[in-house]
């Protein structure tokens, strides 16, 4: 077990989190073109994502092996996963609406 | 006879310095890991079969119509304050202080309950409008499915932690469980957490 975190680390990581949401919430209020929108949710969705698993979850302060075991799996799973899928989705549509 | 002899000098990147624990960590943390990773990829899959069928379809209602993205904001907001207040009781817990860990499991609970509160509201609201698992009033059937499917998959998930966070409370009353069991309670809801980013961002905002 690793030494225990500050609390203020958990209370900044938290207000990081907090600060993501609103801006993610106000691209649905604030006008701007819908690819600057869409790269921004997609930008904030992966900053908090990393902020939860390194600071929450302690990710940073564990070895490569097991960050590399852990996040390289997820990752290239749903990467694979989501590639494979995409031009599919992108067919049917194309076959459907001609 | 012969006798095998080891090489004198052995190369750096044939040698094994992992030791008997190459991930550092205790087995039941190591499970644990490879459990929530199992478990991502389950959601992994909704999302994708989600993105799926939203890339495939022509038209998708409008989500600002749907939901009430203020009040999902807030769920957000719950949820986060919650995760804060589990890693404070891990650091609790690690410090030896299990009294005040207790504490922080209890609030952490409660911002569970009030998700899954929040998250019934959210779902009464939408059936009492017509929504249901194979149809619903603004037209794309497999909208309300996949939000049935995946909020509910992730409630299900919030309900069980819920349930370990008040064992694992009672536990810490009794003097029965001990800082490297809030630690793997801990990893379990900040995945909870996790989930949620992913969820609101590609289900209640793109």
């Amino acid at each position: 077990m690793h030494n225990p975190m500050r609390y203020r680390s958990y209370w900044i990581s938290w207000s990081a989190l907090l600060a993501l949401t609103v801006v993610m919430l106000a691209t649905e209020t604030v006008p701007m073109y819908h690819t600057i929108a869409l790269a921004l949710l997609l930008v904030a969705m992966v900053v908090k994502a990393t902020v939860i698993t390194a600071w929450f979850m302690h990710l940073r302060f564990e070895r490569a092996a097991l960050v590399v075991s852990v996040v390289g799996a997820t990752v290239l799973t749903a990467v694979v996963l989501f590639g494979l899928i995409v031009p599919d989705g992108m067919a049917v549509l194309r076959h459907t609406t001609q | 006879m012969t006798t095998l002899h080891a090489p004198e000098h052995s190369s750096p990147d044939a040698s094994w310095e992992g030791g008997v624990s190459p991930f550092g960590v205790s087995w039941q943390k190591l499970m644990m890991w490879f459990f929530l990773v199992t478990d991502a990829l389950l959601f992994a899959g909704f999302l994708a079969s989600y993105g799926f069928v939203r890339l495939a379809s022509p038209a998708w209602p409008d989500r600002s119509h749907v939901f009430s993205l203020p009040f999902i904001g807030f769920m957000t907001f719950v949820l986060i304050t919650s995760s804060a207040t589990m890693a404070s009781a891990v650091g609790a817990a690690q410090r030896g202080n299990l009294a005040l860990a207790r504490k922080f499991v209890w609030l952490t609970a409660l911002g569970g309950l009030v998700f899954l509160g929040c998250q019934a509201r959210e779902w009464t609201g939408l059936i009492r409008e017509g929504a249901r698992l194979t149809s619903n009033p603004w037209g794309v059937s497999g909208f309300s499915a996949f939000f049935f499917m995946i909020t509910g998959f992730h409630g299900t998930h919030v309900l069980i932690g819920v349930t370990i966070l008040s064992i694992l409370a009672a536990r810490l009353g009794r003097g029965r469980s001990s800082a490297a069991g809030v630690e793997l309670v801990g990893l379990y809801w900040h995945f909870v957490d996790l989930v949620w980013v992913f969820i609101f961002t590609c289900f209640y905002l793109i």
